[in-house]
């Protein structure tokens, strides 16, 4: 009687955990409790294609650092994130911005990110309702798609996420961002999973907007440390002029 | 030739009634030139001031900019075609620009400001901006400087020689970010562009915005004589579809419309003007009909053809009008040139209202002969109706009752 009773009681169970699970997993392993990260971001446009390589450092949700290192004439200049906030340093203006509120939604540095996307909180795992809305193949690898519904608490801008990640390695191949209105706003794919810093992890990302043909922003990580300790006291705004001089 | 001299003689037999006729044509001549001219000179600073230092009369950009009118549309100005636009008949100066939006940020105010880079030889040429200076001096072409429009100056409370942070988004998504010294303060006189304008060397501002060598609209300045509309076209199929050409009527369709109705309005207060001093001549004659009816039933009996005599009249009609019509000319045009020299200026709460509607609070005259030209014009026309009236009485006039007592 009770192993009838197992019987039906694990399959609930052991799927809606691992709903949740599966987005903490993947998640967890492609931030880690910190990371440093070389990234080069392409924004390419119809007509042209433009290329920025940038320095990253990432600990937790709620601070992040990037430096741009590359074209020449963006060199130096940097994004704190501490919490909620963003500041900016312009070297050619030596002068730091903290980027109001009115900035959030424009375009960051001419990509297809917003000012936002740099600041979102809001974590995949703790802001969202998961739910597996079945199985689909992406590239010969079958991966479970998950619907992303915002707890009604979070401070989340979109009205849905469905995300696909891979069933083998955990790995999110694809993520679809919905508004309200449940229209499509952006689409993002990861590609070329690799073995980085001993974790295997999609090491480039597009990211396409619905509304704007040909259109996008490509992210490709060079290399990628996970867990090297980093101090609270290195997010801060002091910090980011003296950053391009280490 | 007799009859002239006839029609002369005539005219100074009556002074008094000559004189009437006389002044009423002078006074209607002199206000509605006076007045059109004050109209017409200052929508033409109007349009000088945001075609000099904005538009040009004709804008060429690349096809889409006017949709989108972002720094993703610039071009680079190749020789070939500037060669092309200017070969066109009529377009006197071309210059090359570089616009684009930006913040500008002076101790702890922050305004948003809109770039113009120029180039510095046709800055003179186009905007005259040596005479729009306010403090301070022009930025030569291959300074890193900048000038400011005097009421953005004044809400940054920035001077000549302080510096002043502009920041913004270049081309291609470049950040763009630079610290600039003000070698100047500009009056650039419309209201509009005072508050938002920020001109620097186009080489500058090129830098500033990663947009090596391109420009964002040449602009074009034409002679008055050649229609803008004309050249518009004639340009437009000379480059072809890859570029779009705009007169300024077209690019600031607000401004055309004002003048256009304003334009209107002046239009039919003249008709008015004219029909009072018509009636006011009308009179004239009709009592000099009545006043001289046994003179011409006389002249008529004595064999006078009623065609000479109408000749006589109407002659004698003209004449008046001209001197009328000349004496208000002659005494409108050198008021109108004072005036352009010596502008009414207006201050306080009118001049600020002025301001709000895009109009500097100076207000020049036209000296345009072709404005005082066709008053005159309609003065003449003006006559010749009324002159119908007496050449009507006497072709029905019979000269037995004529000379009735």
């Amino acid at each position: 009687m009770k192993i009838l009773l197992l019987f039906f009681i694990i399959p609930f169970t052991i799927q809606s955990q691992s709903a949740s699970d599966i987005v903490r997993q993947t998640e967890e392993k492609m931030r880690g409790k910190t990371s440093t990260a070389v990234l080069i971001v392409s924004t390419i446009r119809p007509t042209w294609k433009r290329e920025m390589k940038i320095q990253a450092w990432i600990k937790g949700n709620s601070f992040s650092m990037l430096l741009i290192e590359a074209p020449a004439r963006d060199k130096g200049i940097v994004f704190l994130k501490r919490n909620k906030e963003v500041w900016n340093w312009m070297p050619s203006i030596e002068k730091t911005i903290k980027l109001p509120p009115s900035m959030m939604s424009q375009s960051w540095m001419g990509t297809d990110f917003t000012n936002d996307d740099l600041v979102k909180e809001s974590s995949l795992v703790s802001d969202y309702i998961h739910s597996f809305s079945g199985d689909t193949i992406i590239g010969n690898r079958s991966c479970y798609k998950i619907l992303l519904i915002p707890r009604p608490e979070a401070a989340v801008v979109w009205g849905k996420l469905i995300t696909c990640i891979e069933k083998e390695r955990l790995v999110q191949l694809h993520a679809e961002f919905y508004d309200d209105e449940n229209r499509l706003v952006n689409t993002m794919n990861g590609y070329d999973i690799k073995l980085m810093d001993g974790r295997l992890i999609p090491t480039r990302f597009e990211m396409i907007p619905a509304d704007k043909k040909n259109q996008k922003t490509e992210m490709r990580y060079e290399s990628i440390q996970f867990d090297k300790p980093i101090a609270d006291e290195f997010f801060t705004v002091d910090k980011m002029r003296y950053l391009i001089a280490r | 030739m007799w009859i002239i001299l006839l029609a002369w003689k005539n005219l100074w037999r009556n002074k008094s009634r000559t004189w009437i006729t006389i002044l009423s044509i002078f006074f209607a001549t002199l206000i509605s030139t006076l007045a059109s001219s004050l109209k017409n000179g200052i929508f033409d600073q109007l349009v000088m001031n945001m075609v000099s230092s904005y538009t040009g009369h004709i804008q060429i950009s690349r096809q889409g900019y006017q949709d989108e009118q972002t720094l993703e549309n610039a071009f680079f100005p190749s020789d070939a075609i500037g060669r092309k636009i200017l070969n066109q008949k009529g377009a006197d100066a071309m210059t090359g620009r570089l616009v684009s939006f930006a913040l500008t940020s002076y101790e702890d105010k922050t305004k948003g400001c809109m770039i113009v880079g120029v180039e510095a030889t046709e800055s003179e040429r186009f905007m005259h901006l040596k005479n729009k200076i306010h403090a301070g001096q022009l930025a030569n072409s291959r300074d890193n400087k900048v000038m400011v429009a005097k009421e953005l100056a004044k809400e940054l409370q920035i001077m000549v020689n302080d510096t002043l942070i502009l920041i913004g988004q270049g081309y291609h998504g470049a950040s763009a970010g630079g610290k600039y010294p003000v070698s100047g303060i500009i009056d650039l006189g419309s209201p509009q562009l005072n508050k938002k304008l920020i001109i620097m060397p186009l080489l500058a501002a090129q830098q500033l915005l990663g947009a090596d060598s391109l420009i964002t609209t040449w602009s074009i300045l034409t002679s008055s004589k050649i229609n803008p509309e004309q050249l518009a076209e004639n340009i437009q199929s000379a480059i072809g579809a890859d570029f779009e050409t705009l007169t300024w009527g077209e690019l600031m369709p607000d401004i055309k419309q004002h003048i256009d109705a304003d334009s209107g309005n002046m239009q039919i207060i003249q008709y008015i003007l004219y029909f009072l001093v018509s009636f006011g001549v009308f009179s004239t004659l009709l009592i000099m009909m009545s006043e001289r009816k046994r003179e011409n039933g006389m002249l008529l009996a004595l064999g006078m053809h009623k065609r000479v005599l109408q000749k006589l009249m109407f002659i004698e009609l003209i004449f008046a009008a001209m001197i009328g019509a000349t004496g208000g000319l002659l005494i409108a045009y050198p008021i109108a040139i004072i005036l352009k020299k010596y502008p009414l200026q207006i201050s306080g709460k009118l001049a600020e209202t002025y301001s709000k509607f895009g109009f500097e609070p100076i207000f020049p005259t036209s000296t345009d002969p072709v404005l005082f030209l066709s008053q005159w014009i309609t003065v003449f026309i003006m006559g010749t109706l009324l002159g119908l009236y007496p050449m009507f009485i006497i072709q029905k006039m019979k000269p037995v009752e004529a000379m009735k007592k």
